[in-house]
């Protein structure tokens, strides 16, 4: 008796698996297989300073002693007040300039380069920008400040510890309004004209019309680039790293910069590898549902 | 308005030392110069080269895979296709500081540490996430009619592939390319994790290295951020909209 | 009891009728309103008929107040609201117009109850006013059951109601309707024909309705403006237009199946008047308009409907002089009638009857009403009925 194997296993369906191999191979080593692996490492008994991995069984030791760890509050709480200011003030901003694209007749495509443009750049190129413009001394801003006469509100920008983080997310919200920017107009451009034109004919005008028939079927677009924000204030790094180094103090400390800081230079790598772990746990909390949605969505 | 950030980069670039100091950031130089320039190009050649190879390694290879990806996800029916897509789509949101410590280990035993290889590895991998998604989201306005009726004429798999959709692919292709070159060029936390060796460092390292030593020669500095934003400014202005529908496909950035 | 039913009949006797003089409209290079005017009376039911791109819908869209126009003036009433030359352009809302949109434009996020108050909400009416009038709206339309849904959980024809009743709540002295039967499937759409049509009636107020389906234009309108590449064709009632075509495009767009056009030459012999068609020869009666002397030797079109062709019986020894000798191609039984596929050699012909005894491929003598002929210029106009 022979089994219909010759069904399951066509020729075709073997090379087809043979294809898409390398693609699962290499996804899910790099991203699964390393993601288990670096929680692995947050349980071991690996000697910070030492090069060689040891893998027995520590108990959650590094979890307990995060907890306990001034900077790591420290940097949690910065990363909080990092999510706080950003993620709104990108939205708002956004969908302002999203509106006000949307209102103007000409010249929409180059505005829309415009802003978009921060965003395409390195995170380096714009912190080594800003580094410039924050600087409390011979910075851009306070000497443009100085010389229109409103030297009075100059400040020490990143040198404040108190505003330091502040200054940061404005830098932030500056690349990525350009982004929310077109998730909002993209949402916008979705809404049929005929209903914008009964609106008009009903009497809604200018404000009115969008607060009252646009806005509300942003929804979507709402959170996706919600989402999208969100994760990334979560792992900002590279940003930082590059113009303030976390400093000064810890008023510009967050949790990735803490995790890269802990394993590569104190080379504490299983309590770096801790933090690692928090982190992508926090990010699949605001990921998971997410996709959960869209994908339940699409099958409508 | 909104770009000034980046006219005053531009300016400083040609000040002389003593221009940075005596001109307002905004002005134009006096007497325009390009040694900001050409010294930091000195500084930063290699780096840029380095980052040149392995991001277009990188955005090719993770192109050609995610295309081949999308193609088996939206036209070829198997049962774990739905789970096997939502697990590339997880991983472009993950913040890579998850795999940092085992990479880094990894890689190092592959011998691939401060090896461009390995850094075009890393990068091919991590993009086939994203060029998945948008190569599916493509692949899938497709009608399945065409599909079949290549079927029904004796077209196999990959004949299909080859001559129904790969012509119809250059769309995706240019905008998942954009996409991706844009993403590798301007990472930086990859770089400095598994190549800061002067070996393979990619020109983001190089440039906040260049910040870093170069304190108050803010010209220089602003030199080296237009030398490394130049590739992606000339891919802006001849591709841009590819690139905002990237964006739109609801990729992000590193 | 007033309820609001009778208060709109008396705003309906506001004097609404709508003048347009001059009226042009230029998108780029392309013209998509040449010249027009138009006259529409009170409480009538006016149609603007034709093919997609005449420039029907353009023409709603400047009545409204939503496009402004190039050159022209328009008048709601005794009130200019239009005016290119004086820069006049009275904002759709004080027009007291109403709206109903081809897809509805319905919104997704608001409830039905809160669609039909939308134009109430913004024109800051009292809420228990608004209450009265939506609730009344929807009960004459039934729709109240529909009240608390959301619009993604309707039918089409529900969400068509719904547009309906937002624009019958502000009791406007004018609907304009774009097309609002088009996304409906066949059998809504006949049902909804009659109901808009004795909602019109019911309620007096004048009303302009856009489509390119010449049968609903035909079983709804007073009068009808047909409309060809931003051009009035012809504007006439639908007896006029049917019987009375003033030229090849209107006589060739109205009734289904569509008019037969026969290129043939006017001769005159014998003090009569004849049509020499290659394959046959038809002889006019003799009271024919003077008009056709001018046409005398030349070419015209000869323009005979479906159902004005008759099956004769061939009499022995003569031809007839009001008959074409044809042969079958096909018969197609449409349900009261068949429609018979002819060929006169190889001019094709297509007759509506009753009923006939003649099978495919066979020849049939149809007989020709002379009554109802019509002859047309070639460069389309028209001679006679």
């Amino acid at each position: 008796m022979r089994l219909p194997l010759g069904r399951v296993f066509t020729r075709e369906k073997i090379v087809t698996f043979l294809f898409v191999l390398p693609s699962l191979v290499l996804v899910g080593y790099f991203v699964y297989g390393l993601i288990g692996w670096n929680v692995v490492v947050s349980v071991s008994n690996w000697k910070p300073s030492s090069l060689i991995p040891s893998y027995s069984f520590a108990g959650f030791g590094q979890y307990a002693t995060l907890f306990r760890d001034p900077v790591f509050l420290t940097a949690l709480t910065n990363n909080i007040i990092l999510v706080l200011l950003f993620v709104p003030s990108s939205l708002a901003l956004g969908l302002f300039l999203a509106i006000l694209l949307d209102s103007k007749v000409r010249g929409e495509g180059v505005f829309r380069s415009i802003y978009l443009l921060p965003f395409s750049l390195s995170f380096v190129i714009t912190a080594t920008l800003w580094a410039w413009m924050f600087n409390p001394d011979v910075g851009v801003i306070n000497t443009l400040l100085g010389a229109v006469g409103l030297g009075f509100l100059k400040t020490g920008w990143i040198g404040d510890p108190n505003i330091a983080l502040v200054c940061v997310v404005l830098a932030i919200v500056w690349q990525f309004s350009g982004y929310t920017m077109l998730i909002f107009s993209a949402g916008i451009k979705s809404i049929p004209e005929s209903q914008i034109m009964a609106a008009e004919v009903d009497g809604a005008r200018g404000f009115d019309l969008y607060r009252r028939v646009v806005i509300p079927q942003l929804k979507t677009s709402t959170l996706s680039a919600f989402v999208v924000l969100m994760v990334f204030a979560l792992k900002v790094f590279d940003f930082i790293y590059v113009l303030t180094g976390g400093g000064p103090g810890y008023s510009t400390y967050v949790l990735p910069l803490m995790m890269f800081r802990e394993t590569f230079s104190s080379t504490k790598f299983a309590y770096g590898a801790a933090i690692a772990t928090l982190l992508f746990l926090l990010a699949l909390m605001i990921v998971l549902p997410y996709l959960y949605m869209s994908t339940r969505r699409e099958k409508d | 308005m909104f770009l000034l950030p980046l006219w005053t980069a531009i300016t400083t670039s040609f000040k002389s030392l003593q221009d940075v100091i005596y001109t307002l950031p905004i002005e134009p130089p006096r007497s325009p110069t390009i040694a900001p320039l050409i010294e930091a190009f000195s500084i930063m050649q290699k780096p840029l080269v380095n980052s040149l190879i392995f991001t277009l390694a990188a955005t090719a290879m993770s192109c050609l895979l995610g295309s081949i990806n999308g193609y088996v996800l939206t036209k070829i029916k198997f049962r774990g296709s739905n789970t096997m897509f939502l697990l590339f789509s997880i991983g472009i949101f993950i913040p890579y500081q998850a795999v940092l410590v085992p990479l880094v280990l990894t890689m190092s035993s592959l011998g691939l540490y401060n090896n461009i290889l390995g850094l075009i590895l890393v990068h091919t991998t991590y993009g086939i996430t994203i060029t998945t998604l948008l190569f599916r989201n493509f692949y899938g306005l497709i009608p399945d009619g065409l599909i079949m009726a290549a079927k029904i004429d004796g077209a196999g798999t990959w004949t299909i592939y080859r001559r129904i959709i790969l012509p119809l692919s250059l769309l995706p292709f240019v905008v998942a390319a954009v996409l991706q070159f844009t993403s590798i060029w301007n990472d930086f936390l990859f770089g400095v994790v598994l190549a800061r060796g002067s070996e393979a460092m990619p020109a983001s390292v190089a440039l906040a290295n260049l910040k870093g030593t170069t304190e108050f020669n803010w010209n220089v500095q602003m030199a080296g951020a237009v030398w490394y934003a130049l590739p992606i400014l000339i891919i802006y202005l001849v591709l841009g909209k590819y690139l905002i529908r990237g964006y739109m496909a609801g990729a992000i950035k590193g | 009891m007033d309820t609001w039913p009778e208060l709109l009949k008396d705003k309906a006797t506001e004097m609404a009728s709508i003048t347009v003089k001059n009226l042009t409209k230029k998108y780029g290079n392309t013209t998509a309103v040449k010249d027009l005017d138009l006259q529409i009376k009170d409480k009538e039911f006016f149609v603007f008929l034709g093919p997609s791109g005449c420039g029907k819908t353009t023409t709603l869209f400047a009545i409204a107040g939503l496009v402004k126009i190039d050159t022209g003036s328009i008048w709601i009433g005794d009130e200019l609201v239009t005016s290119a030359e004086k820069g006049i352009n009275k904002p759709p809302q004080e027009r007291g117009i109403a709206m109903v949109f081809q897809d509805y434009a319905i919104y997704p996020h608001m409830t039905v109850f809160d669609n039909i108050a939308f134009p109430l909400i913004i024109g800051k009416v009292k809420k228990e006013e608004i209450e009265t009038r939506v609730k009344e709206t929807a009960k004459l339309l039934g729709i109240s059951y529909l009240l608390d849904r959301k619009p993604r959980q309707l039918s089409g024809g529900q969400r068509q109601r719904v547009a309906l009743g937002r624009a019958m709540v502000r009791r406007p002295k004018v609907f304009l309707m774009d097309e609002p039967l088009a996304n409906l499937d066949a059998k809504l759409r006949v049902q909804t024909r009659t109901e808009l049509k004795k909602l019109q009636l019911d309620l007096g107020v004048t009303t302009i309705y856009v489509t390119h389906d010449q049968v609903e234009a035909m079983t709804m309108a007073d009068r009808i403006m047909v409309q060809k590449e931003g051009s009035v064709e012809q504007i006439g009632t639908p007896d006029e237009l049917y019987n009375h075509p003033s030229n090849l495009f209107v006589a060739g767009f109205i009734g289904s199946p569509e008019m037969n056009f026969i290129d043939c030459t006017l001769v005159e012999e014998e003090g009569g008047l004849y049509l020499d068609g290659k394959e046959f020869r038809i002889s006019l009666p003799p009271k024919m308009p003077s008009e056709l002397e001018s046409y005398i030797g030349t070419e015209v079109v000869m323009g005979i409907r479906p159902e004005d062709l008759h099956e004769s019986e061939p009499v022995e020894g003569t031809t007839q002089e009001n008959a074409i000798r044809t042969n079958i191609d096909l018969i197609e039984p449409v349900g009261p009638y068949l429609l018979l596929h002819l060929k006169a050699g190889q001019i094709p012909i297509v007759a509506t009857v009753k009923d006939t005894k003649a099978k495919a491929g066979q020849e049939v003598i149809m007989e020709i009403d002379l009554n109802k002929i019509h002859i047309f210029d070639k460069k389309t106009t028209k001679a006679i009925i």
